[in-house]
């Protein structure tokens, strides 16, 4: 696989505050990569260091295969970006700064704009100033999105947006990917980047602490399970299985922590009478929080 | 069932810390204060000094009882021709020459600064988006406006006291001659009066800015201010001024010249009721808009080819147009004026030998007995004009980087330099336009007045090359800091204007005083250009651009 985004120990520091440290990325041709981490973490350091808005202190970064601080143009022709806070011109219509993005591009697929004013129901007349908070990121949305762009650098792209119009960006954002296309999008909603992404990288005090496929990031957190027993609780029997942990019982019911494969907890569950079993599978949210040593969100919490 | 909605449960007594006030974070008022203190630094700072420093040069201008006679004489014999300086009474002791030469132009700063303090106080809160914060904490909105108004008019207060206090000053540790001690009463009745109309001109900006929106409200206020200064100033010299200077306070308030020692006390009360009249309209009509609508009365836009979507030259030229527009307009009718006027003054002065003897003293350089020399005279003011103009488009064009879309433009493929250049170009551009709009109106001026109208209008290419001087200075500092550009700009003018009015009066050595661009720009209303001044213009205006895209491409965006 051809690598889109690959960061070689790339480092940026703000004087004496930290940046990112050492961060090493590769993002593939047509996936789309999440990048989580709370505020603050370095999430939008990374991206405005790969648009070459601000220069590493030591590391690389390239984009394409071009090394960021070497041609950004060429890296801008093919990349459509989204920051996660900006203001554009107040003056202008959401149809006028549209308009004047196509043309810092030299010009784009009319029609595809377009169709793309009308799925995210932008009305292009109004000045911008005069927009809400979530029609300011649709015009946003739009000029990231106008142009095709071989690859869409995205930061925190649902802020703001209602429930429908975030399906219509998740539906534009899977056209973009089948189209062979690749996305990077740091967010804090965790549940959407493991709806949309291929992949995600974990970001905390500026430090890649994991990079993995949604699956198997979910596998390294505990799956949440509850066993209902029509008899006595037989929590000593679990206890020892190798993997499993908190076990507590309450009444009928035996609830438990389960690292790794689940199978010897279904085997040793096999030998006694179950009303009821229960295994829910950790969310990222879970994992995420895991990865910054919180307590997981318990199962009850979900409404499970 | 009733539900019965009673008042809140009262929380524990919250009390603000020492450090909170301390801060300005105690109140609206305080962080009103705080917001505004390097204005007030700014503006406390330079008038005082400015104060000081003119007191001392005029004693060591003229130290002696003849030549202070002398003075008083020449500056009497000016009569109508003294213009905006206003009347001349007592201009042989220090305060009577400080009123008489620097009273209106106090006046100018303070009035300026209210200008844009009061509309902006709320229009920049609600386009940050901090304002809804604040309307959404218990308060209602008319406390809102009135606690900034009163932060205002707490610094603005602040601030003549230290003008009326550096006068008094100056008064009683330099006076050389019997009568130059400024006494209590001369300085209170100097900065009630500065403070006053000050801040007249500022209420009505905020006043008019709750209906139209800050630019409009600063722009009809500035105008206001500057048409009733040039208008009272020649009201005796042009009859048909006068209806015009009667409408703001610089005619209500003619007579009252402290620091001379002539005193108009009732005069004041006109435009202190005025000033309360249009602060209340202000605070009322805040109070009684929706929070975060700028303007309630929408303004024309430009058409359509004008707004600039093609590139970003013309997205720069689109943005500055309606601020360069504003500027042309309020050059262009001071230049209008200024040229009909000087060909009569021109005339009065070649008729009268005392007169023409009293400005060959003050003015040794200038010919004023043509209109062009004349004009010339005049126009000198109007470089710390366009320096100003010069110091907002720098404002404008940095404001894609201060405003956080520098980063959107840049993501598309734009090199950072090309921007710099390209924005920089369109600032270019629109000062060729507030150059042309200038040069068209003195040029009718001129020949309204039946004199050589092509030499002054292409003397008006000398006031363009001082403002790309400027914005290439700016420029080069933006390659920095975006963020300081305009500062340093309006810095740069003012130093400039006071290097090149106290050198001579302070006998300062002539190398310091070459330091201002302005003294390297010769005549060019008459048709004397300094070729030197030229090419050090147009250096600075091409080399600062090249060094502002040089210094982008090395640093960091919008930090």
């Amino acid at each position: 696989m051809v690598a889109i985004i690959k960061t070689e120990k790339l480092t940026k520091s703000y004087g004496s505050h930290r940046g990112i440290v050492e961060v090493d990325l590769a993002v593939e041709q047509g996936e789309v990569f999440g990048f989580l981490g709370p505020n603050g973490a370095g999430k939008t350091t990374t991206i405005r260091v790969l648009l070459d808005l601000i220069r590493p202190t030591s590391g690389k970064a390239f984009v394409f295969g071009i090394e960021t601080t070497a041609d950004p143009v060429s890296i801008h022709r093919r990349v459509g970006y989204l920051p996660g806070e900006f203001t554009l011109y107040d003056k202008l219509t959401g149809g006028e700064t549209l308009e004047y993005f196509a043309n810092l591009r030299g010009g784009l697929d009319r029609a595809y704009q377009a169709s793309l004013i009308e799925r995210f129901d932008l009305d292009p007349s109004r000045k911008f100033k005069e927009y809400s908070k979530g029609n300011k990121q649709k015009v946003g949305l739009v000029a990231a999105l106008q142009h095709k762009p071989e690859l869409l650098i995205l930061d925190e792209p649902t802020a703001g947006l209602d429930p429908l119009v975030q399906q219509t960006f998740f539906a534009v954002l899977r056209e973009s990917v089948a189209d062979g296309h690749t996305v990077f999008l740091s967010s804090h909603v965790l549940s959407e980047a493991e709806k949309a992404c291929d992949r995600v990288g974990i970001i905390r005090e500026g430090r890649i602490v994991m990079v993995d496929r949604v699956d198997a990031l979910r596998d390294l957190a505990a799956h949440q399970v509850e066993l209902r027993f029509t008899g006595p609780v037989p929590a000593a029997e679990f206890e020892r299985i190798p993997g499993v942990s908190n076990v507590t019982a309450e009444d009928h019911v035996l609830r438990m922590h389960v690292t790794g494969p689940i199978d010897p907890v279904v085997k040793v569950a096999a030998r006694f009478e179950l009303a009821d079993f229960v295994s829910r599978e950790p969310s990222l949210e879970e994992t995420f929080l895991a990865q910054y040593g919180q307590t997981a969100v318990e199962v009850a919490n979900h409404g499970h | 069932m009733a539900t019965e909605a009673g008042r809140a449960p009262l929380a524990a007594p919250y009390r603000i810390s020492l450090r909170s006030r301390f801060y300005g974070l105690g109140s609206i008022y305080a962080k009103t204060m705080r917001d505004s203190r390097l204005a007030f630094i700014v503006a406390a700072g330079l008038m005082g000094g400015i104060m000081l420093v003119v007191s001392v040069a005029i004693t060591k201008a003229y130290p002696t009882a003849e030549s202070r006679v002398e003075l008083a004489s020449l500056a009497t014999s000016l009569g109508a021709a003294s213009g905006i300086a206003g009347k001349a009474v007592n201009v042989g002791t220090m305060g009577g020459y400080v009123q008489w030469k620097y009273g209106s132009f106090f006046l100018l700063i303070a009035a300026i600064w209210s200008i844009m303090a009061l509309s902006g106080t709320l229009a920049s809160e609600a386009r940050g988006g901090s304002l809804e914060f604040v309307a959404a904490s218990p308060f209602g909105k008319r406390r809102i406006a009135l606690e900034k108004v009163t932060a205002h008019l707490t610094a603005m207060t602040l601030t003549v006291v230290i003008v009326g206090f550096a006068a008094w000053l100056a008064g009683a540790a330099f006076a050389t001659l019997p009568g130059d001690a400024i006494p209590v009463q001369a300085a209170v009745g100097y900065a009630l009066w500065l403070g006053l109309v000050a801040l007249f001109f500022g209420g009505l900006a905020f006043a008019l800015a709750q209906f139209f929106g800050r630019a409009v409200g600063a722009g009809v206020a500035g105008f206001a201010l500057f048409a009733g200064w040039i208008l009272q100033g020649y009201a005796a010299t042009v009859p048909a001024f006068t209806p015009f200077a009667l409408l703001t306070p610089c005619a209500w308030t003619a007579d009252h010249l402290p620091l001379a020692g002539q005193y108009n006390w009732p005069s004041l009360v006109p435009t202190a009721i005025a000033t309360a009249a249009l602060l209340a309209i202000g605070v009322e009509a805040f109070a009684r808009r929706d929070v975060g609508a700028q303007q309630a009365v929408r303004t024309p836009r430009l058409p359509r080819p004008l707004r600039g979507l093609r590139g970003p030259i013309g997205r720069s030229i689109g943005e500055r147009l309606p601020m360069t527009l504003a500027w042309s307009l309020g050059l262009g009718i001071f230049t209008l004026a200024m040229a009909a006027i000087s060909k009569s003054l021109a005339d009065d002065v070649a008729k009268s030998p005392d007169l023409l003897k009293t400005f060959g003293q003050i003015f040794p350089s200038f010919n004023i007995t043509t209109a062009g020399g004349f004009l010339q005279l005049m126009i000198q003011l109007e470089y710390i004009a366009v320096g100003f103009a010069a110091a907002t488009l720098v404002s404008g064009w940095a404001s894609d980087e201060t405003s956080g879309r520098l980063e959107m433009i840049l993501s598309t493929p734009l090199a950072r330099p090309r921007w710099a250049i390209l924005s920089g170009l369109g600032v270019y551009v629109a000062i060729v336009v507030m150059t042309a709009i200038m040069a068209v109106c003195v040029g009718l001026g001129a020949a309204a007045a039946g004199s050589d109208a092509l030499t002054p209008m292409a003397g008006t290419i000398a006031l363009g090359l001082y403002a790309a001087a400027l914005a290439g200075v700016g420029f080069a500092v933006g390659g920095w800091k975006t963020s300081i550009a305009a500062e340093v700009v309006a810095l740069v003018v003012v130093m400039t204007y006071l290097i090149d009015l106290l050198s001579p009066a302070l006998s300062l050595p002539d190398w310091f005083h070459q330091l201002a661009l302005t003294s390297h720009l010769g005549q060019p209303m008459v048709g004397h250009w300094d070729a030197g001044g030229v090419v050090a213009c147009l250096v600075l205006a091409a080399a600062g651009l090249a060094v502002g895209g040089w210094g982008m491409r090395r640093r960091d965006v919008g930090l």
